[in-house]
């Protein structure tokens, strides 16, 4: 077989691209890692300092001592909990949207017209509409706002997963006596697993990083990772090293999020069994 | 099978299982169909909670966009369209909407061809594949203040790496000074953001792409089709869905890009970076020119939905 | 008759004794405060204050201590600064009413009390006694940063003036002085003038690089636009014709002094552009510049002080601990950069709780012990402050620095505050940045001052005129 054929040179080659790749994507995350092990005089060390002394974790100590760790869990919070009903409440509309043309197109581009309002100009009404509802400051109030923001997101995605899918899976469940429920439940959503989970992913990320909304609808019960990073940049101070174990003890969660439930990635049923 | 045949045969499904459901059973008035509402009933909770939190924030800037709410004047009178007749005079506008195209129209394809290729190259088995996918994703879940401050970090003279990295390869010390020169600003915030989003667009494309059908695939290589010539007949027909409202949601959210840039150069040298959405938090949120703003949102939403519904007929998103 | 001479001898010395005794029970500013929040206890306060170090403040000892001695619980919430002024204008207007008492910067009260955010404290001060311990705010602050118009709208409770740091030991060098003097023809002593700054700068980074460059400065944007509304007005510049309210930043002054910056950026380390607080923080602290100016705190940490505190854990090692010297910025007349200010909302449902608590805050003996919290970010503002023998006491140099606070406060310069000073500051903002991206200095000025009038036509020139005639009035506006 000629080299290039191989398979073990193109594994080979695969393998040196996935390693760049990685190096690039990584290094800013590693540097900013890093830091939360770095001394002050190695933060802002000439030249710069790759690899700290020691590594020690008093300053994550220190975010769970002073309780800066919990606005990460707040934010684990709002974001997973306005993802899960985002997820349920979007891909049943995108089902009806794609399988029955409700609304036609007018719907699906009002839907998404939603993602176009640019945020600074909304924020202050919201505000105004918290205040009257009560629901500022509250955990409810920003699932509330971050489910609805994340439905178009959702609801586009997912009419994308949902039309690839073959019609016949679904009239043959139909025809073995499925309500639609069930042909929903137990047919469509574990076919569009992939399409669920990088979506999912998604949803969850817009809205752990969402900072205007947390900024101004929180004061003190709720505050987010995301706000509470900006409190570590002072005009007369800057906790580098809080910032980068913050992130750190942010980050952690969805990492193992999205590595665990990556066999979703794979086909869950084969296409085969439909061909035959 | 074209999306118009798909409907036809999910109508002749609904009628067969309206049936089937009376023959199971279940109790319905006569003539009725208790599916008929299904559909309404499936986006009733979405719609509900859409016009819950959008409908108030769209009429308040709506109507207060036709006022004089500034800092200090609460003007309730109507002002007519003064707002908007100066949103058409106001040169630091235009040039924002500029920039923001600028950076939108290179910053959006080089995402989808990298995020393409990457999954491509992730999309067979390989040896802690798992890792490789979990850290790539990486960019994407540090909140683009950080990846922002980070990045300014990076870019340091002093203190960041990157000018050290040029350094040694260029063999002398190279004072790059990548948020001040206007030559390397644009550079700096397009890695930033091409770094930080293009994770992203391969995580979805590799979502779609192990969807792919692997007996059409298979079959066309049975039939002697070269890698390429597969990849564009059947793979990309394929992924279009996904792919085409990937690029849409990008394409919006690169269009209200703002963390990065304020991070990076708070819209400086001058106002040379400075897009739509930092000219708005600037007017909006610094300076309290309330209605100006919501005129300015109107402004973009306009553009903007004018361009989404161009770009949903031509890549036949809502058939 | 000697019974009637010991009854008035009793008689005086009684007199004497209880007159004594009553001026020793007079009451202070922080005691009336304490006593008349009595009638609130169980009540919560909330208090807007600056995100991070500054809040440790009322998180860790004022606001424990007020609750001990009140029953007021203090609810803080932290603001980054840059979203304080927006937040508490947003909860002004609708009606929300979450804040009670507020930190200000002096330059935004004039927007603030023109929107009503901003609760008039006159009544206030003297239902509850506290025009005497006012007085005794060092005459910069309380002359300039607690009025608009003549209404009390908060108490100066921040002494942030920017003082010049320079290496004694570098300056003292005998090799270092007998080589200046051969070239200059002069000693060579800390620079009293932005051209003497220029010699001195330039000579020791021939001398000294890479090692130490003679100065560093934060230069990004919003630090030097304070740097330059200071050296502006040093070099004798104005920033607004005042009849005709047409701006003349683009003087030959204003030229003179950008195209000086940059020149200076020559002899400072290279990226200096890109220099925060942090940046020049640490290549001070680290032996890099031999000279820098900034805010008081740079004087504390150099020294060491406090630094041993956890929370200051992010300040870069001192290298230089008893080399420091402080001095004047050139020309004499610093900035008076940002400070603070406590106030109370208008929209408040405690006023008098809220006002209470700020009083105290603000009072001689209460702020005494705030300003040397060894992680406080409050800088000394009364003239007890600066003579504090306690404070004098904390390291060997302190003496100096108070003094060089003290002199600061009295010469200091305001901060340009106008209606919507945020826009002129912004156009500032932009010409800073690009001056460093290597644009014509007489053009951009040209540009700002074309913009500073478009602002000002926007808002209404007589509106602006009559502010910035109240703005150029005190004593801090321009050099006297």
């Amino acid at each position: 077989m000629p080299l290039m054929r191989r398979p073990g040179t193109v594994l080979a080659m695969r393998y040196a691209a996935a390693i760049v790749l990685t190096i690039f994507f990584v290094f800013p995350v590693y540097w900013l890692f890093i830091i939360s092990f770095k001394t002050p005089d190695e933060i802002f060390a000439f030249p710069p300092v790759w690899y700290p002394k020691s590594i020690q974790f008093a300053n994550y100590r220190v975010l769970f001592k002073d309780g800066d760790a919990e606005t990460v869990w707040n934010s684990l919070v709002l974001a997973g909990v306005s993802t899960v009903i985002a997820m349920a409440l979007g891909t049943i509309c995108a089902y009806s949207l794609v399988r029955f043309k409700t609304g036609g197109e007018n719907l699906a581009v009002w839907i998404i017209s939603q993602r176009m309002m640019p945020p600074i100009a909304i924020v202050f009404p919201i505000f105004l509409l918290y205040v009257f509802f009560g629901w500022v400051d509250s955990f409810h109030g920003l699932i509330i706002l971050y489910t609805a923001f994340s439905l178009p997101y959702v609801i586009w995605m997912m009419r994308g997963y949902i039309e690839d899918l073959p019609l016949e899976l679904e009239e043959s469940a139909l025809v073995d006596g499925c309500t639609r429920w069930e042909v929903l439940w137990k047919v469509v959503f574990p076919m569009v697993r992939s399409g669920l989970f990088a979506t999912a992913v998604f949803t969850f990320v817009f809205a752990w990083n969402d900072f205007l909304f947390a900024l101004v609808l929180t004061r003190t019960e709720v505050v987010t990772y995301t706000v509470q990073v900006t409190h570590y940049f002072g005009g007369q101070s800057n906790f580098w090293a809080k910032i980068a174990a913050m992130s750190v003890l942010g980050t952690i969660p969805v990492f193992f999020a999205v590595a665990t439930l990556q066999r979703y990635l794979v086909r869950g049923i084969s296409m085969g069994a439909v061909k035959g | 099978m074209t999306a118009s045949d798909r409907g036809t045969a999910s109508g002749m499904s609904e009628s067969t299982a309206s049936a089937m459901v009376g023959a199971s059973g279940v109790a319905t008035p006569a003539g009725v169909a208790p599916d008929r509402f299904f559909k309404y009933w499936l986006i009733v909770p979405a719609i509900f909670l859409l016009l819950l939190v959008g409908l108030f924030p769209l009429i308040y800037s709506l109507v207060v966009s036709f006022q004089s709410l500034t800092m200090l004047e609460m003007d309730y009178s109507f002002a007519g369209f003064t707002n908007y007749i100066a949103l058409f005079k106001d040169a630091r506008l235009w040039e924002s909407l500029l920039h923001t195209v600028i950076i939108t129209a290179i910053a959006l394809p080089i995402e989808l061809v990298v995020g393409l290729l990457m999954a491509q190259l992730f999309l067979e088995r390989l040896p802690g594949r798992q890792i490789f996918v979990s850290l790539l994703v990486l960019p994407t879940i540090i909140s683009p203040i950080v990846a922002g401050a980070t990045w300014r970090l990076l870019f340091d003279n002093r203190y960041g790496p990157i000018n050290q990295i040029v350094g040694w390869f260029a063999g002398e010390p190279m004072p790059l000074l990548w948020t001040i020169s206007p030559y390397l600003v644009y550079p700096a915030i397009l890695l930033c953001e091409i770094w930080q989003w293009t994770p992203f667009m391969f995580l979805i494309l590799l979502a779609a792409l192990s969807n792919v059908d692997k007996s059409l695939t298979e079959a066309a290589e049975i039939d002697g089709a070269g890698y390429w010539r597969t990849f564009f007949k059947i793979v990309l027909p394929s992924i279009w869905p996904v792919m085409a409202i990937a690029i849409l949601i990008r394409g919006l959210d690169l269009a209200r890009i703002f963390d990065i840039i304020y991070a990076l150069t708070a819209g400086g040298p001058g106002t040379m970076t400075e897009t739509a959405s930092i000219y708005a938090y600037v007017q909006g949120f610094q300076q309290f020119e309330t209605s100006y703003t919501a005129a300015m949102a109107f402004l973009i939403i306009a553009l903007l939905t004018a361009l989404v519904t161009w770009a949903i007929r031509r890549m036949g998103l809502a058939k | 008759m000697r019974l009637i001479n010991t009854v008035a001898w009793v008689g005086a010395v009684a007199g004497l004794a209880m007159s004594w005794a009553s001026a020793a029970t007079a009451e202070s500013a922080a005691e009336i405060a304490v006593k008349e929040a009595q009638k609130y206890k169980g009540q919560t306060i909330t208090i807007v204050w600056e995100a991070g170090l500054q809040a440790l403040d009322p998180l860790n000892f004022s606001g424990p201590k007020w609750e001990e001695l009140t029953g007021i619980k203090v609810k803080v919430i932290e603001v980054a600064t840059e979203e304080m002024f927006t937040k508490i204008m947003q909860d002004y207007r609708a009606g929300a009413g979450a804040y009670d008492a507020l930190n200000v910067i002096p330059a935004w009260m004039p927007d603030l009390a023109a929107a009503g955010a901003l609760e008039p404290l006159d009544s206030y001060v003297d239902k509850y006694g506290y025009r005497d311990e006012l007085q005794k705010i060092a005459p910069t602050y309380r002359d300039n940063q607690m009025k608009v118009g003549d209404k009390i709208f908060g108490f100066p409770d921040d002494g942030d003036v920017f003082v010049m740091y320079y290496r004694k030991d570098i300056f003292g060098d005998p090799k270092l002085q007998a080589e200046f003097k051969a070239k200059a023809g002069r000693d060579l002593t800390v620079p009293k003038t932005w051209k003497e700054f220029d010699e001195v700068g330039q000579f020791l980074t021939d001398k000294l690089a890479p090692q130490t460059y003679g100065a560093a400065f934060f230069r990004q944007p919003p630090y030097t636009m304070f740097m330059f509304e200071e050296r502006f007005r040093n070099e004798g510049g104005k920033f607004f014709d005042a009849d005709s309210m047409k701006a003349t930043i683009n003087s030959d002054v204003g030229v003179n002094v950008l195209t000086d910056m940059r020149n200076e950026n020559k002899f400072m380390p290279p990226g200096v552009e890109q220099f925060g607080f942090v940046e020049n923080l640490a290549a001070f602290l680290q032996g890099t510049s031999a000279m820098t100016i900034s805010w008081p705190p740079y004087g504390r940490w150099a020294a060491g002080y406090g630094t041993d505190q956890e929370v200051l854990s992010w300040v870069p090692k001192s290298t230089i601990a008893g080399k420091v010297g402080y001095a004047l910025p050139p020309g004499g007349h610093p900035e008076l950069a940002a400070g603070f200010a406590l106030s109370v909302a208008s929209t408040s449902k405690n006023k008098d709780a809220a006002y209470l608590f700020i009083q105290w805050l603000n009072s001689e003996d209460i702020s005494m012990q705030r300003v040397q919290l060894p992680y406080a970010l409050r800088d000394p503002f009364r003239d007890s402050h600066f003579t504090s023998a306690e404070y004098q006491a904390k390291w060997p140099d302190a003496k100096e620095y108070l003094a060089a606070l003290g002199e600061g406060a009295k010469t200091g310069l305001l901060d340009l505050s106008l209606l919507q000073t945020d826009k002129y500051e912004e156009v500032l903002r932009q010409a800073i940045s690009k001056l460093w991206a290597g644009d014509d200095p007489k053009a951009i000025l040209d540009t700002a001052a074309g913009e500073w009038d478009a602002i000002t036509e926007k808002i209404g020139v007589d509106k602006q005129k009559a502010v910035y005639q109240g703005w150029a009035a005190k004593s801090g506006a321009y050099p006297q």
